[in-house]
């Protein structure tokens, strides 16, 4: 049967052929050893190693002439320009989860078989995404703009899937491209056997040994394996190995384990060169950000900070934060701020991996769009209200604290205390953060601007002086208050006038009869 | 007769109850500006009030004698009516909340930004002015040249946001690109002492430069503010004991006398605050 004809019979409910176990795509990455430290440039050729021995090379590797097993002096023989990393299996087990998690906007059932291969059961999102065609089209695009490869199997069962991926990457390796959408014409469990006849035994994930075994018995494909009776194979092999052929045909229940939603990002990129410029970041920093916006927009969610490492095998790492007024979905938000911070950097002498990350997030609000996009509407209180105006004011307030530091803005309040230095506060510019007193009954003069602390102000005949005698015109108004929390002030407040015409806030202190600076009425 | 008495009425008429456009009238762009709230002033400048983008200069050397009530009237208006930041950048004294929210100014609408260096302060007026989400921007830069300045009208114009420079009088001596440029000065006819003409400031202020007019003469604004109006049972509390006046003399050796403000009063107070806020932070993000 052909594919578009299931498209067709999907609309209908309880067809009969349509796979009641599940459709499985896998995805086998393959060079992901070679991929977890350069996906950026595959023009160069990278080898991974393992004590001296390559084990994993890129192509344009192998096209010079090396070849898996050599030893790292053969691969400088042939070129000088050849980058070796040592094999980092717990990064590439981190970037394994990493794309299980970027896979987690297909299906919610994707699996991790370690060490390169990830599952998907994608039986429940091909309407979604408009057919299996399409499917295989959106996961091939979007692993392309990671920067990761991967060789695709589908099919009616977990271990079949895996097969056919693995089995796939060996035919891309000797130049055969198979288009595995029109491989998968076998929706029936029982025709998974059928499927499997040409594909070759080294393909399967069996023991070394019964593998070696198997070629010596002369059985080099599933299909002359899967003709000999079950008995004997398990027998000859053991029980396990009879259960794998149960599972991978589909005679067996394969039960999967799904991975949980990890609510954490990160990601990095490594460099083949140190990059001594830290202006020449943007773009690794461009790709991390559209990667983070992604991950944040198929979870409909968003985030106020995000952490970005710059490291260096022989320096010390730097990391930068990059705190929002308000949390965003935004990426060209993000890539400003974190230009900002970079333009700081100055004591970063090289870099050779660049990382990003975050942790906490919230749920993004559904923007609804505007019809009449940027007009102003007078609303309820009599403002000019822009929709625009909102994401302005908090892109500034953004920059601000990027550039500056988060504590070098911030929003002013009253506060409920009759001391006129604590009669106000600082605020963070949260809208909760600000207290205004329910009846305002303020009658007395203040000025407009505060003097941080008091000026001890000297007299002459009990009258304030500074660059002559003050003239006190407004006054008393006496303010005695706190006692019980140590910071009592009894004070007698005057409005002061100066003989050049400044008018000042003064007090005298009523315990010691001194007189000082509060206030200027500006 | 009657004729020439009805041309004439309907000359009025046209004079006054239209929009002509007269080359003598100094607000020949029709520009409305926001009103600054003291007739005086209105009657003197372009739009008959201050403008609502450019820069515009205050000069003066003297802190107190009405800078910023001068502008009150004007801020209140707009953080009343617009959604946007009224920005503070590097103001030398705390601006005092409730002073500012009993001139009518919106608290929720101020921003206050302390930028460490020069440069810093430049960029920030830069960035705010031109990102259109101040309504106006009121900045004391400490020296500022007139390539900066230019730069500054630009993006203001580009932003619509009106930038206030607080610069101090002897500026008023070199050229400025600022479309606006007014000095202050104490009130020339100034009280004398326990006897006050009248129980309300003022501020004297010539305009420097302007769009459609000369420089004008000095001119003095009333503030209706009652500062100077005297309590009339004060000479009762001129206390002037013993003991005191000895402890003044004690003082005036030990201190001697501070005639300027040190400006980083306003930086000391926020490294406290800084720590208060980092703590605030560190809180917060543990709960999340």
């Amino acid at each position: 049967m052909q594919w578009p004809k299931i498209m067709n019979t999907s609309r209908k409910t309880g067809d009969d052929d349509w796979p009641a176990s599940g459709i499985w795509l896998c995805l086998h990455f393959a060079q992901l050893p070679i991929e977890v430290f350069c996906r950026d440039r595959k023009d160069h050729p990278v080898v991974v190693s393992c004590r001296q021995k390559i084990q994993y090379m890129n192509q344009s590797a192998s096209l010079i002439g090396i070849k898996s097993g050599n030893s790292m002096d053969t691969a400088y023989t042939v070129t000088n320009q050849i980058v070796n990393f040592e094999r980092d299996e717990e990064k590439e087990f981190a970037t394994l989860s990493h794309l299980a998690q970027w896979a987690y906007q297909f299906t919610p059932c994707v699996s991790i078989k370690a060490p390169h291969s990830l599952l998907l059961d994608v039986s429940g999102c091909l309407k979604l995404f408009l057919g299996l065609p399409n499917l295989v089209q959106e996961v091939r695009s979007g692993l392309a703009r990671l920067g990761y490869s991967a060789a695709i199997g589908i099919s009616v069962t977990p271990l079949a899937a895996l097969c056919f991926a693995e089995a796939c990457f060996a035919e891309a390796e000797r130049g055969i491209d198979k288009n595995v959408v029109d491989s998968f014409d076998n929706t029936i469990i029982s025709k998974v056997a059928d499927s499997l006849q040409q594909v070759p035994v080294n393909a399967l994930r069996i023991d070394k040994k019964i593998e070696e075994s198997l070629q010596q018995m002369g059985i080099h494909t599933v299909g002359s394996l899967l003709a000999l009776p079950t008995d004997g194979l398990s027998r000859r092999f053991g029980i396990f190995f009879a259960d794998y052929l149960q599972r991978l045909v589909g005679e067996k229940p394969d039960p999967q384990k799904f991975i949980g939603e990890d609510p954490r990002f990160h990601s990095d990129i490594t460099f083949l060169s140190d990059v001594t410029n830290i202006q020449s970041l943007a773009f690794p920093v461009k790709r991390l950000i559209a990667e983070l916006c992604d991950f944040l927009q198929v979870r409909q969610l968003q985030l106020n900070h995000l952490v970005f490492k710059l490291s260096h095998r022989c320096h010390p790492a730097k990391q930068f934060s990059i705190y929002l007024a308000n949390p965003e979905n935004d990426a060209a938000m993000f890539l400003m701020l974190t230009q900002l911070q970079l333009d700081k950097i100055n004591d970063m002498p090289e870099v050779d991996n660049i990382s990003l990350s975050a942790n906490s997030f919230s749920q993004a609000d559904a923007h609804s769009g505007d019809l009449f996009h940027g007009t102003s509407f007078r609303q309820k209180d009599g403002r000019l209200h822009n929709n625009s105006d909102r994401d302005r004011t908090s892109r500034l307030l953004n920059m601000f604290r990027a550039r500056l530091g988060p504590q070098t803005c911030f929003g002013l309040s009253l506060a409920n205390d009759h001391r006129p230095e604590k009669a106000w506060k600082t605020v963070r510019l949260n809208k909760k953060d600000y207290w205004f007193p329910e009846k305002e009954d303020r009658q007395n003069q203040r000025p407009l601007y505060l003097l941080n602390k008091p000026r001890f102000l000297l007299s002459t005949n009990g009258r304030p002086n500074m660059e002559g005698t003050l003239d006190l015109t407004l006054g008393p108004e006496r303010i005695d208050f706190g006692w019980w929390d140590g910071n009592d002030a009894a004070r007698d407040y005057y409005v002061a006038r100066q003989s050049c015409g400044a008018h000042y806030w003064v007090y005298q202190d009523m315990k010691t009869r001194e007189w000082f600076l509060h206030g200027i009425f500006s | 007769m009657l004729r020439d008495l009805s041309k004439n009425q309907s000359l009025q008429l046209l004079l006054h109850d239209t929009e002509l456009w007269r080359a003598s009238s100094i607000d020949c762009d029709f520009r409305q500006g926001i009103t600054t709230g003291f007739p005086v002033l209105d009657g003197h400048l372009p739009g008959a009030g201050w403008p609502d983008d450019g820069v515009t200069e205050l000069l003066h050397d003297q802190q107190g004698i009405g800078e910023l009530r001068l502008l009150t009237p004007a801020l209140a208006r707009l953080s009343q009516t617009q959604t946007r930041w009224l920005l503070w950048v590097s103001p030398p004294y705390i601006p005092y909340p409730p002073a500012l929210l009993k001139a009518g100014i919106d608290l929720t609408s101020i921003l206050i930004v302390n930028p460490k260096t020069a440069n810093d302060t430049l960029w920030v007026l830069e960035k705010a002015l031109a990102s259109k989400s101040c309504s106006a921007v009121l900045a004391w830069p400490g020296n500022i040249n007139e390539k900066q300045i230019r730069r500054l009208q630009v993006a203001s114009k580009e932003g619509n946001t009106w930038n206030i420079l607080f610069r101090p009088a002897k500026a008023a001596e070199r050229a400025s690109p600022a479309e606006l440029r007014i000095q202050l000065f104490p009130p020339k006819t100034s009280p004398s002492r326990h006897t006050s003409p009248s129980e309300h400031t003022s501020v004297d202020f010539r305009i420097l430069k302007r769009r459609g007019g000369w420089s004008s003469e000095i001119l003095n604004v009333p503030f209706e503010d009652r500062l100077n109006q005297i309590t009339p049972d004060f000479p009762s509390l001129s206390i002037a004991t013993e003991d005191i006046s000895t402890r003044s003399l004690r003082d005036s050796a030990l201190f001697q006398e501070i005639p300027e403000f040190e400006s980083h009063d306003f930086d000391v107070l926020f490294e406290d605050r800084e720590l208060m806020e980092i703590h605030a932070m560190a809180e917060d993000n543990e709960h999340q």
